[in-house]
Order: C-alpha cells, then sequence, then structure tokens
C-alpha cells in the first residue's frame, strides 16, 4: 500500500502548487489525477492573474477590490493574506520560468482587469493558466525523486480512521481498473470546480465537484454553494469562454441597438465592472427584448475597437476562438456572447491554512472555499487563490506530517468502493442511461439557478435534483470492463455532480435577499441586517442518503465595513 | 451528413487491435469531431456494446489531451486540435479513417487513447529551472526585450499533445523537446543549467525510443500551436554548444504510476 506524509488529490495549480510546497517542506509526497496534470483544466485559465505588483499599486487596494468584489461576503482575514503573498508568488513563478508578458523596455506588463481599481494582472497572453501549469508541471519534475505521481488514478472515497481523522484514500487506475488504498498523514483536496453539473458551462468534462462531494461525505460543511458565477462573455455559439483579458483590452458590450448599456449599470468601470454586474445587464437587456441574433439571446462583444495588432499579440487565442468555433474575425465583427456559468465560489469550507472541518482533510483551489471570494469572484483572483492556499495547505500539511506517525488504515473502504462498482456494472438495463441525466441535470440547474433567480424556479430545481438522485441509483452502463474504463467514472462522476448540486439548490433557496452572484427576483436587495453570513451545507448523519442540513457561519470583517456597491 | 468510420479498436496495450466499421447519419456539419463520436458512442451504449475509448477534456484546443490520427493526419485535416475540427471538414458520404496516435514510444491504453508519459520523462530529465534558493531577484531587473519574449512564447505556447511525434515519419520528438529547450534556454533563469539540460534531454529522448530528426517539417505542419520548425534549430545549437562543455549525468529516473 502507498504510504506518503502528504497525499494530494488533484493536479491543477492548486495541487501542484500544493506538492511542491509540500515537497520543499521535507515531506514525501503523492499526487494524484483522474487526468494526466497538464490536462487539469486550470490549463484552460486564459486571462491573466492579479497582484499589486506595480510600484503605484499597493496589496490593500487589490484586498479591497476583492472584498467588494465579494459584496462583502468574503472572508477579510483570507482576503488579506492572497493578496499580501501575491506579489511575492508572481516574482516565485517568474523565476522558474514563467513568461509573463513584458513591455517594450523589457519588463513586466500588467492589463486591466473587471472590479480592479488599477492595472494589475499579470499575463501570459492568453494563455496564463497553460503556461503556469506547464512550468510547475517542470518543477514537480524536479522534486522527482520526493514526489511519486499517480497520474490517470480516479479518487473514490476518502479514508477515515475510528478517530474521525482523515487517513488517505481510495482510487481506481483508470488504465487497469486495479483499486488501490492509499495511506496518508494529510490528505488535500484540489479537484477544482463543479461546472459540470451545469449547462452549457465554460469548464472541462472533468470539472464534476468530486472533491466537494468527497468531503461532504466525509462530513465536512461546505459554504457559499448557492454562488455560482456566469460569466459575462461566453460565446454564444458554443458556451467558450472569451477572457475578460477582452474587456481589459478596451472591447465593448453592444446591444440590439448598438448602445453600450453597461452605461446604465457602471457609468465609471462601464464593462469592467464586477461580472456578477455585467452578466446581470446583459441577462436583463436580453429578457427585456434588446438581445441579437435569430433568438435574441445575445449581446455583441466588439473588439474591432482595440488596436489590431494589440489584439493579435495579446488577444491571440480568441482569435482563433472566434475563426474555427464561430466562423468570426474578431478584429474585423462584433462576436455575440452571453453570461454561462464558469465558476463556483463556495466549495469545501476551510481555514486560512487550507484545514477543513476534518482533521487531517486539507482542501486548495476551487474545491475549496475559504472564502476569499464570497459572493462572486473578480476575475484573475482564482488562479491566485489556487496557488496562495495550495502553497499554504501544502506546508501545513507537511509541518503536521512531520509530527506523526503513520495512521492506521483499514482496507474496508476498498472492498466497499470496488463492490459499488461491480454494482454499477452489474445493474439491469432497465433505468435511464448515465448521460441523460447528466443532461437533464445540466439544462436544470442552467434554468433555475442561473443568472436570475426566484422561489418558484428553485423549488422545481430542488425537485428535479432530487428525482435525479434517485434515477442515478438505477441509471446503468455498458463498458463491464475494467481497462480505461470511462463509463464507471462517468457513474461516479454523476453521483458527485448530483451531491453539489443538492447543495447548490439548497443553499440558494435559502438565502432570501440579492448578494453577488445570488440575484433573486423575489428579493432583489442585498440585506445585511439578516443575511451578512455564509450559509453551510452538510450531510444531516451517515450515508449517501443522508439530508443536506443547513447552518450558519460568521464572515470575518478585519478594516472594511459593508458598503453599497458601485461601478 | 453520413459517413463511413473504420475505427481503430484495441482492447488493451497488449491486446491486437483492428479496424470496426461504424456507420453515423445524419450528422450535423457544425458538430466537431468529437461531438461525433460522443454521438456513436452514445449509440454504442444503447446497443449494448463497448463505448470508443478516447482522450478529451477541454474541448477548446488548449489542454493537448485529444489525440486522433483522422485519415492519416494527427489532429485531422486542418493545423488545429482534434476538438477543434468539425464535421463540415470532410466530404458527405466519405469513409473516415480515424486511429491513435502512432509511435513506439506512445503505447495504445485502450482503441484511440494513447499514454504519453514519455513526454515526461524527457521533462524530468532537466526540463526545468532550478534554482530555488536565495532571494528571488525582481522581474524587472532581468529585462526580456520583446524579441527574446516573442521567441520564449512562441516555444512556450506548446500543449504537449504530441502530434508532431505521431506526424514525422520517424517518430522523432525534437519539436516538443526543442520548443522547451527554446523557451528555457532563450530566458534569463534558464541560464545556469542549460548545457546539462540540453544534453540530458536529447538523451532521453534517445532512450525513450523516439527517431531522429531528419528534417521532414511534418512536425510544424501538424502542430495545433504553429510552433516552427527553427525550435529544432535552436535544440540542435543548444546540443552542440553542450556537447562541447561536458558529458551527460543522469538524475535519477522516477515512474510515473
Ligand atoms: C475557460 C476558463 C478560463 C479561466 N480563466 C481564468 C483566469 O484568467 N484567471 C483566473 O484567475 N482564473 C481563471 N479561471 C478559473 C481557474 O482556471 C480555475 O478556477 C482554477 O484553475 C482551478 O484550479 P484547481 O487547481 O483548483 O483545479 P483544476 O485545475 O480543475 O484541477 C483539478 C484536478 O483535480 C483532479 N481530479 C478531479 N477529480 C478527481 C478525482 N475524483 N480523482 C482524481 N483526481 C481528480 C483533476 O484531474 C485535476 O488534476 C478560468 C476558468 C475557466 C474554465
Ligand atoms: S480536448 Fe483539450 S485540446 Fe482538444
Amino acid at each position: 500500500m502507498p504510504a506518503h506524509d502528504v497525499l494530494i488529490i488533484g493536479a491543477g495549480l492548486a495541487g501542484q502548487r500544493a506538492a511542491l510546497a509540500a515537497a520543499d517542506a521535507g515531506a514525501s509526497v503523492a499526487i494524484l489525477s483522474k487526468v494526466h496534470p497538464v490536462r487539469s483544466h486550470s490549463v484552460a485559465a486564459a486571462g491573466g492573474i492579479n497582484a499589486a505588483i506595480n510600484p503605484d499599486d499597493d496589496w490593500r487596494s487589490h484586498a479591497f477590490d476583492t472584498v467588494k468584489g465579494s459584496d462583502y461576503l468574503g472572508d477579510q482575514d483570507a482576503i488579506e493574506i492572497m493578496c499580501s503573498e501575491a506579489p511575492g508568488e508572481i516574482m516565485h513563478l517568474e523565476h522558474i520560468g514563467v513568461t509573463f508578458h513584458r513591455n517594450d523596455t523589457g519588463h513586466l506588463d500588467l492589463r486591466a482587469f473587471g472590479g480592479a481599481s488599477m492595472k494589475r494582472t499579470a499575463y501570459v497572453a492568453d494563455i496564463t493558466g497553460q503556461a503556469i501549469l506547464h512550468v510547475l508541471y517542470e518543477q514537480l519534475m524536479k522534486y522527482s525523486d520526493r514526489v511519486d505521481r499517480y497520474e490517470e488514478w480516479f479518487n473514490t472515497s476518502l479514508l477515515k480512521d475510528d478517530s474521525g481523522r482523515c487517513v488517505g484514500c481510495v482510487a481506481r487506475n483508470i488504465r487497469t481498473g486495479e483499486m488501490r488504498t492509499f495511506n496518508a498523514k494529510s490528505t488535500i483536496l484540489a479537484t477544482g470546480g463543479v461546472g459540470q453539473a451545469f449547462k452549457p458551462t465554460t469548464n472541462g468534462l472533468i470539472c464534476t465537484g468530486d472533491g466537494m462531494s468527497l468531503a461532504y461525505r466525509a462530513g465536512a460543511r461546505l459554504m457559499d454553494m448557492e454562488m455560482i458565477q456566469y460569466h459575462p462573455t461566453t460565446m454564444t455559439a458554443n458556451g467558450f469562454l472569451i477572457t475578460e483579458g477582452a474587456r481589459g483590452e478596451g472591447a465593448h458590450l453592444l446591444n440590439a441597438a448598438g448602445e453600450r448599456f453597461m452605461e446604465k449599470d457602471a457609468p465609471n468601470k462601464m464593462e469592467l465592472a464586477s461580472r456578477d454586474v455585467v452578466s446581470r445587464a446583459e441577462q436583463r437587456e436580453i429578457n427585456e427584448g434588446r438581445g441579437t441574433g435569430p433568438l435574441k439571446d445575445s449581446v455583441l462583444l466588439d473588439v474591432t475597437v482595440v488596436p489590431k495588432n494589440r489584439v493579435l499579440e495579446a488577444l491571440r487565442e480568441i482569435v482563433n476562438l472566434g475563426r474555427d468555433f464561430a466562423g468570426i474575425d474578431i478584429t474585423k465583427e462584433p462576436i455575440p456572447v452571453r453570461p454561462g456559468q464558469h465558476y463556483t465560489m463556495g466549495g469545501v469550507k476551510t481555514d486560512v491554512n487550507g484545514e477543513t472541518d476534518v482533521p487531517g482533510l486539507y482542501a486548495a483551489g476551487e474545491v475549496a472555499c475559504v472564502s476569499v471570494h464570497g459572493g462572486n469572484r473578480l476575475g484573475a483572483n482564482s488562479l491566485l487563490d489556487t496557488l496562495i492556499f495550495g502553497k499554504r495547505s501544502g506546508q501545513h500539511a507537511a509541518a503536521v506530517a512531520g509530527e506523526m506517525q503513520m495512521p492506521k488504515v483499514s482496507d474496508a473502504q476498498l472492498r466497499d468502493d470496488t463492490r459499488h462498482i461491480q454494482d454499477i456494472i452489474n445493474r439491469p438495463k432497465t433505468g435511464r442511461r448515465i448521460s441523460e441525466i447528466k443532461e437533464e441535470l445540466g439544462v436544470s440547474m442552467n434554468q433555475y439557478c442561473a443568472v436570475f433567480r426566484d422561489e418558484e424556479g428553485m423549488t422545481k430545481g430542488k425537485e428535479i435534483v432530487t428525482r435525479l438522485q434517485e434515477e442515478a441509483k438505477t441509471a446503468y452502463i455498458d463498458d463491464a470492463g475494467t481497462v480505461f474504463n470511462q463509463d464507471v467514472l462517468g457513474a461516479l462522476e454523476l453521483g458527485f455532480m448530483l451531491d453539489c448540486s443538492e447543495a447548490i439548490v439548497t443553499a440558494a433557496l435559502e438565502r432570501k435577499e440579492s448578494r453577488g452572484a445570488h440575484s433573486r427576483t423575489d428579493y432583489t436587495e442585498r440585506n445585511d441586517e439578516d443575511w451578512l453570513f455564509h450559509l453551510t451545507v452538510s450531510q444531516d448523519g451517515e450515508g449517501a442518503d443522508a439530508p443536506a442540513k443547513l447552518d450558519k457561519a460568521p464572515i470575518t470583517f478585519t478594516q472594511w465595513e459593508p458598503m453599497e456597491r458601485t461601478y | 451528413m453520413n459517413f463511413q468510420l473504420e475505427i481503430w479498436r484495441q482492447d488493451s496495450r497488449d491486446q491486437p487491435g483492428r479496424f470496426e466499421t461504424k456507420h453515423v447519419q445524419d450528422v450535423d456539419g457544425e458538430a466537431s469531431f468529437l461531438e461525433m463520436l460522443d454521438t456513436l458512442n452514445e449509440d454504442l451504449v444503447g446497443k449494448g456494446s463497448r463505448s470508443v475509448a478516447f482522450d478529451s477534456d477541454c474541448r477548446e484546443g488548449i489542454c493537448g489531451m485529444c489525440s486522433l490520427v483522422i485519415n492519416g493526419m494527427p489532429h485531422g485535416p486542418n493545423q488545429v486540435t482534434t476538438c477543434q475540427t468539425y464535421m463540415r471538414d470532410f466530404e458527405d458520404g466519405s469513409t473516415i479513417y480515424v486511429e491513435p496516435f502512432r509511435n513506439n514510444a506512445f503505447p495504445v491504453v485502450r482503441d484511440l487513447a494513447v499514454d504519453r508519459s514519455a513526454f515526461d520523462r524527457i521533462i524530468e530529465s532537466g526540463g526545468y529551472v532550478s534554482v530555488t534558493t536565495g532571494p528571488q531577484p525582481d522581474p524587472n531587473s532581468q529585462p526580456v526585450t520583446p524579441e527574446v519574449h516573442q521567441t520564449v512564447m512562441d516555444a512556450a505556447i506548446c500543449i504537449g499533445c504530441g502530434a508532431c511525434v505521431a506526424a514525422c515519419p520517424n517518430g522523432a520528438a525534437m519539436l516538443f523537446t526543442g520548443a522547451k529547450i527554446t523557451h528555457l534556454n532563450n530566458l534569463p533563469q534558464g541560464q545556469p543549467e542549460r548545457d546539462e539540460r540540453a544534453r540530458n534531454m536529447v538523451h532521453q529522448m534517445d532512450e525513450e525510443g523516439f527517431g531522429g530528426c531528419t528534417n521532414f517539417g511534418e512536425c510544424s505542419r501538424v502542430c495545433p500551436q504553429e510552433i516552427g520548425i527553427d525550435v529544432i534549430g535552436m535544440l540542435n545549437r543548444e546540443y552542440r554548444r553542450a556537447s562541447r562543455t561536458k558529458k551527460p549525468s543522469h538524475p535519477k529516473k522516477m515512474v510515473a504510476q
């Protein structure tokens, strides 16, 4: 049985950063990922990463923008840590070979991003995530004597000992079907978000909320789950993301009448207001009949106002996207866009060292909720979140591991999981198909838990999720093989997504106000008197069928009192 | 649109493979190649047969996971990733051959999915910057000129998909390795291990069983990131320079499991 000081599940930016920090601290590390590390979804991050590195900037200003962007739901102690450690982290990345954009004089260049009071987004053209992920992976190679990589291993459950401590996990080797128990002193979840519970989404096929669900089943609280980010510029043609960098470079948003409608909502910041604000404005234009396109379901993103050479230099990936996927030359004509599901602000509740409610279990990155994003994440703050809290989790987990013996694990869970998979394979072909249920889930979540929400819709959404949870129990698959059986994984992922969806609708129904991305047409105002706290969701009791339980958790305030939010 | 597909099926690495004929009907020209395969899989599952295994994740051309040889061309007829290939690019009624990326160094895992960990071992042999101790200089104290920055960026853009290897008649990994070397060896941070890096990476490339470059240029012509053949020139220069200095030293190898 593999045994390590620190076991990391997930090899995106958060997982790899955690692995490097733990290895740096001298720990033996295992990093396990269901896809090859450089295919992790972090690779898709386009626009950049925030840090107050400009001499005229100050991390406090970055922190305030983040607090305001979160609609005062973010925890200010965590935000202060993230923003003050940001410049050092950028230096570190630059140092290990990330080619951040340089200006004509050879110095670091920064671009404007939504909700930020000045230019503070460092970027690598519009392939920032890919550039950082590949360089971190190179670093991981450097530590190959201390870091064991388990690539294409799928985590099926977390292990706890009698004292309730997390002591590792069970995983399935995707290539061979072998099931194995992994023993560890500390376990870090870095499995990313749950975008696939929505359709369409900008998230890749692997973003199925596995870690959130695993932690939930292990007894941890999920927090801020009602806060789902809709990104303002996803291509109507196919849901792909057009980076906020496009607006950062000066692109306009227009309605059918050619008006820059953001004038009404954010006279100062215009297109660069916070994402929740821009998405709401677009959705309003569309709902009120001022949308464009055959279905009037879009607004136009006009990149033609940005100088062409700048577009080709700094936005080259989206030029290709427009050309390949929509047949549009974005340097010549505007491209139809609309809000699309993009990010889960909520996740497994952690403290500033990544520790969750379950001893020995950490979470970092999109799977976690520290909470630095609160009700709405600012663009380019997520990559920062993954790195800062990935690093801190890795360090903390390694330090704790240094002071303890390897805990004991039993094989009981391994047997349970093996049996569960065999049960899935043996199901009679009478129920629904996995893909059908997934499709219905995605469409329903996108209908009832989108930019605008209300009691009636969300109640319907919740009913659907509950029904799908039942149907998933008999959903069948066809592949009975062991080698590369993607169907089995699909069935397990569906279960994870349903857990997360349940938490999302439960929390969203509960919060009777509008805050950040959670915008209700039946409670249109923010209500600090009654709702200035986090909502958490946990399992009430053991077992897969345990109902969801809601609780409150306080928000940490340090220096900024809630104020009205204008852009 | 209707197509006849000749798809490579192989149950596992050690079993022999074969082409299987499948027919797909009423395909939307705007569907991507992978969406077409998704529909086929739905169909197969509905009929109680095993779906076709293939790799994909982001489906927007950035993660480097998708990897099919379509009608003999890695990633298909256009110079984009497989996930960016559309059915409208094929003639209605035609037969389409779908195979995995083929190379001795990339064994088939199942059907169309291959194991590309040989690339990882090339990186492991030296494709990183190893300076980690001491205070970190402000990047602005080491300006990078726009020209160098551009050269580096044009190489760092590699997504590690392996199409270059699949396209090369010799199965060489020179474009991939050249891109890594061009990225790291041009940067100020990459200078200390410049020679060692070139020596070790080239050595590892040979160990993995990749072939040598004889200048066909196919790699660059199929590269979805349009990485230029000049990175191979850079690799050769760096290797020659390094060979003049010292003998290779091989760091301990570690296995990805
Ligand atoms: C299109 C797009 C563009 C974006 N652009 C930006 C941007 O410009 N700036 C910014 O700050 N943020 C951006 N974001 C958000 C940001 O990219 C993500 O929030 C962040 O990368 C998440 O990183 P992560 O490490 O938490 O998770 P991921 O990168 O998603 O990694 C998850 C890892 O967990 C593994 N995993 C998951 N489940 C299992 C399991 N059951 N068993 C084993 N392994 C598992 C996966 O294999 C993977 O390695 C963007 C997001 C998208 C979708
Ligand atoms: S699936 Fe990511 S590049 Fe094709």
